[in-house]
């Protein structure tokens, strides 16, 4: 939804239908500029952009994004959407004119736009040859998105040794991840004036359609920045809580040599499977792992069977405001200290602005970071140990 | 158990009690005779009139009943109008013809262009209005706190209302109206940014009204964060820093202008963005309740803010809305009285009306003056205290002069042609159909309230998407029920009409007036250059030390923008972080 507009109703009801009709939805949700949106398509490699515009000023804004596109290497992704009846037919011809492809006007049956949306847009991924920047990186992990989901097998990553530091996330839904993500973020920019960090975010496919909702970029609002490479991933039938393209997107961010930070954010635990599976079983994907807890995860019993702690290097007890904190603080210690030493854990209110818990995991990342790219320098580490 | 349960039990504790009250009415002579007594009072004091065809007519219909059981269940169980729990009125005549002036309940919101063109356009609507009664729409950068020139903005600014970037754009707006008349009033729909907004509406009547005016004006401002969360997406800083602004302006009202009523609680939004009749008063009420919990926990005295809440709701063509108003009126009295210990004007659920921009479509639109007129006659006959209609052209644009008109004159033919509302109170109110509706309405409104208890109280469920999930599944079966006919809507699903797309006059702004509008804000901003960062330090160092912003504000907005205001803010609080 364009900047300066919150009417989501009809955006939300059309989200799900195209979920249900087989497309991976990158929801941006409202209030976005024109440079948000051209930004997340590009770093999405989508192949349109849906904008639901009811508060006026759309012969403008959607203009607006089709320039932007432009501007990104974006030029051959479709621009298409709707406002109900403010935009009529004499804006709608302006809008082509300036090269959007579609409006749907109001009353247009949602069968209808499922079938024109589905029919027109869909289509197999190029090489990308002659794609630049951000749009070459994100074509390259579509074609690994493909290859997994075709059954080819994976490539490990190969070491660069150009520096980027791996963090996998995890932790169970609604533990507060994605907040988490976005705050390290804030911090990354504000420390690093010049370095760029990527994000992949996993999100479950749905198991009918095949169809996702990918809606993290909404509440990502540190991401909107030109030093963020942000992608989204659906998880396409895989169990292990992250999508088996992950391994390869990793690999391919960090021998692009443009990020300093990486951060890998699972599905919840509980949602689809087992991250540890992918993040810690043999050669490990990542070089920390950052586990993301709320005080109210279901008691120490179910804390040890599903032995979330033993594989953390950082554990994050989120929301750590919660009355019940308390225990959960007493129980994620007398774990760690009866697995091995050398973990921390550090109690973060992610939601707060500036919260010092964040601050101190984001220099907990920091320190490991530096170790690592020192153990690199000195040719002795492996740089994915 | 938080509140809200406490209400679910209070309102059943209530009924049960008027069960056994009726019950003890048929059995025991002596409270039959008290409750005859206090029947015939009320009878005999009631007025009789005369239709224009000279049918005689009391001014209060009371059921035909003489039995003490029945007597007992509607005067303890609905309240006569204006009396406890207020199920039929919260005051005791509401529209009836009083022959003399008396101010109509019409608000008819307005807002496109710049400031004049809205002025404009208040001086036109209110030309053949008794009493001032002016309803503001911004625009959407307005709406999110942002100056006409913040970047990307352009095409924006003056669209779906008007844009308002200072205090002098709020001179601009309000020009040649005396708002300290005793029967003006103002509304404005604005709610993250209604803290600066309402700064600049104060500042901007003193200098026209002198320095103590405030205690004067009169009005609303909706100021809602709730249901910004939940539904309607305006919010700027984060939930906590958003409340406590909002809390800041709403004890400086209620100390300062007591004839101002400094938030107005919407299902509007919520309803608009999908969810049912049930689910729209559940969560209003439910969010009315926490407003009063978050104020009483910073030590406000409920008896002196209780009174100035208000509510806005949405009014719709399902079958619901029937009995909304009566089942809300009822639910806050109690709750307010039962579980806030509150006296009896913080009791009463005061009304906004808007009938639902959600059931106009554009297929067929004229057909929108009869929806229109449908719907604005249930939320009279639920006796709201203020309405607006919608114009026949809202699904294409902000409404143009003709079809406001319309809308306007959709009211007065309700209220003033038709005999409905002129002679008796209660003439369709409280039948058996309507009874077993609104008891069932009841049940699912104390169902959510418990469902939202479990989940920790409105606070807690909005952190977890539980409002906003529930508002999107509605949604959605809405959608999915007019695609499949189950929903008829006539022109779209049913006698659909091949014609050619209406030829509307759109209200738009041309890119001259946004110009003007920026170079008016450049000049401000140049004028106030070396004032202005002296006043945003004042207010960054009082919103730390967590002094009263709203009163800061006041002298802010003197030399300084929204846009300033808002990025002053939120560099000490953050950005809100949105959901799904």
């Amino acid at each position: 939804m364009p900047l300066c507009d919150g009417h989501d109703a009809a955006v939300t009801t059309i989200n799900v239908e195209l979920a249900r009709h087989g497309v991976e939805v990158i929801y941006l949700g409202y209030h976005c500029a024109a440079s948000a949106i051209a930004r997340a398509a590009a770093q999405e490699d989508v192949h349109a952009v849906g904008i639901s515009s009811y508060n006026g000023g759309h012969v403008v804004f959607f203009s607006e994004v089709v320039s932007q596109l432009r501007a990104r290497g974006g030029g051959d992704i479709a621009v298409f959407g709707g406002g109900g009846g403010t935009i009529t037919p004499a804006d709608e011809r302006v809008m082509r004119r300036r090269g959007v492809d579609r409006i749907f006007f109001a009353g247009t049956p949602l069968g209808e736009m499922m079938t024109s949306v589905t029919s027109r847009y869909a289509r197999v991924p190029g090489p990308g040859a002659g794609l630049g920047g951000d749009r070459a990186l994100a074509r390259a992990i579509t074609l690994a998105e493909a290859a997994g989901q075709s059954g080819k097998r994976m490539r490990r990553p190969r070491e660069s040794g150009k520096g980027a530091f791996v963090v996998g996330v995890a932790g169970p839904g609604g533990a507060g991840k994605s907040t988490l993500i976005d705050e390290l973020t804030s911090r990354f920019l504000r420390a690093r004036p010049a370095g760029r960090i990527a994000i992949l975010a996993n999100d479950p496919s749905q198991p009918d359609s095949g169809g996702a909702i990918l809606g993290d970029r909404v509440s990502a609002i540190y991401t909107q920045d030109d030093r963020v490479f942000f992608r989204s991933l659906a998880t396409r039938g895989n169990v292990s809580g992250v999508s088996r393209a992950t391994p390869e997107s990793i690999g391919i961010l960090r021998n692009s040599g443009e990020f300093e930070l990486i951060l890998v954010e699972s599905v919840g635990i509980g949602q689809d499977g087992d991250p540890f599976q992918v993040f810690g079983a043999g050669p490990r994907l990542v070089n920390a792992m950052l586990f993301v807890l709320a005080p109210h995860y279901g008691g120490r019993i179910q804390l040890q069977k599903t032995s979330l702690l033993r594989g953390a290097d950082i554990v994050a007890l989120n929301k750590c405001d919660h009355p019940s904190a308390h225990a959960a603080r007493a129980e994620i210690a007398a774990v760690l200290e009866s697995n091995q030493a050398g973990r921390q854990m550090v109690e973060t209110i992610a939601a707060r602005h500036h919260d010092p818990g964040v601050d101190k995991v984001y220099e907990a990342i920091a320190r490991m970071s530096e170790g690592h790219a020192a153990r690199g320098a000195a040719g002795r580490g492996r740089s994915a140990s | 158990m938080s509140v809200l349960a406490g209400v679910a039990d209070a309102v059943d504790a209530y009924n049960a009690h008027v069960a056994s009250e009726a019950c003890r009415a048929r059995r025991e002579e002596a409270f039959a005779r008290e409750l005859g007594a206090r029947w015939g009072k009320l009878r005999a004091e009631i007025e009789w009139t005369r239709s224009p065809s000279g049918t005689p007519l009391p001014r209060l219909a009371l059921p035909p009943t003489d039995e003490p059981g029945a007597i007992a269940e509607y005067l303890l169980g609905q309240g006569a109008p204006g009396e406890f729990p207020f199920a039929n009125a919260a005051y005791r005549e509401m529209y009836l013809d009083r022959g003399d002036s008396g101010e109509e309940p019409m608000r008819l919101f307005a807002g496109l262009g710049l400031a004049e063109d809205t002025n404009k356009r208040f001086h036109y609507l209110t030309s053949h209005q008794k009493s001032i009664r002016l309803s503001t729409a911004f625009d959407g950068p307005t709406l999110y706190g942002l100056d006409s020139d913040h970047e990307g903005v352009a095409g924006k600014v003056g669209e779906g209302g008007v844009a308002i970037d200072t205090v002098e754009d709020m001179e601009r707006l309000f020009a040649g109206f005396d708002l300290t008349r005793g029967d003006a009033s103002v509304s404005m729909t604005i709610n993250a940014p209604a803290p600066a907004i309402l700064a600049m509406f104060v500042a901007a009547a003193r200098r026209r009204f002198g320095r103590d005016c405030a205690a004067q004006l009169r009005g609303t401002i909706q100021a809602d964060m709730l249901k910004e969360v939940q539904a309607q997406n305006e919010i700027v800083f984060p939930v906590e820093a958003s409340l406590r602004f909002l809390c800041d302006m709403i004890e400086w009202c209620v100390g300062e202008m007591p004839r101002w009523y400094p938030i107005s609680i919407s299902g509007y939004h919520i309803a608009e963005a999908g969810a049912t009749p049930v689910q729209q008063a559940a969560f209003t009420l439910a969010n009315g309740f926490t407003y009063v919990e978050l104020l009483r926990g910073r030590g406000a005295d409920v008896g002196a803010f209780g009174p100035r809440l208000s509510f806005f709701l949405d009014c719709g063509l399902d079958v619901e809305y029937l009995v909304l108003g009566r089942a809300c009126r009822r639910i806050w009295a109690i709750g307010m009285r039962d579980v806030f210990r509150a006296g009896a004007q913080a009791q009463l659920f005061k009304l906004h009306t808007q009938t639902s921009g959600r059931s106009l479509v554009s297929a067929g639109f004229e057909n929108n003056l009869t929806r229109t007129a449908i719907e604005l006659l249930l939320a009279y006959l639920n006796c709201s205290n203020s309405c607006h209609s919608n114009s026949a052209d809202e699904p294409f644009t902000t409404p143009t002069e003709h079809y406001a008109r319309l809308a306007s004159h959709a009211q007065s033919i309700i209220l003033e042609e038709s005999g409905l509302f002129r002679h008796a109170m209660n003439l369709l109110a409280g039948g058996p159909g309507m009874a077993v509706l609104e008891r069932e309405v009841e049940k699912r409104i104390l169902g959510i309230f418990r469902e939202l208890d479990e989940l920790g109280g409105v606070l807690a469920a909005q952190e977890e998407r539980y409002q906003r999930s529930k508002i999107q599944e509605a949604g959605h079966a809405y959608e999915k029920q007019i695609d499949s006919g189950e929903r008829p809507v006539i022109g779209l699903n049913r006698f659909v009409f091949k014609e050619r797309m209406p030829r509307v006059n759109l209200a738009r702004t041309p890119p001259s007036r946004q110009r003007r509008q920026i170079e008016r804000l450049r000049v401000f901003k140049k004028r106030n250059a070396r004032k202005a960062p002296a006043a945003l330090e004042r207010l960054e160092s009082v919103t730390r030390a967590g002094g009263n912003v709203f009163a800061e504000l006041l002298d802010t907005v003197e030399v300084c923008s929204l846009g300033q205001v808002t990025a002053c803010l939120g560099g000490v609080v953050g950005r809100f972080r949105p959901m799904v």
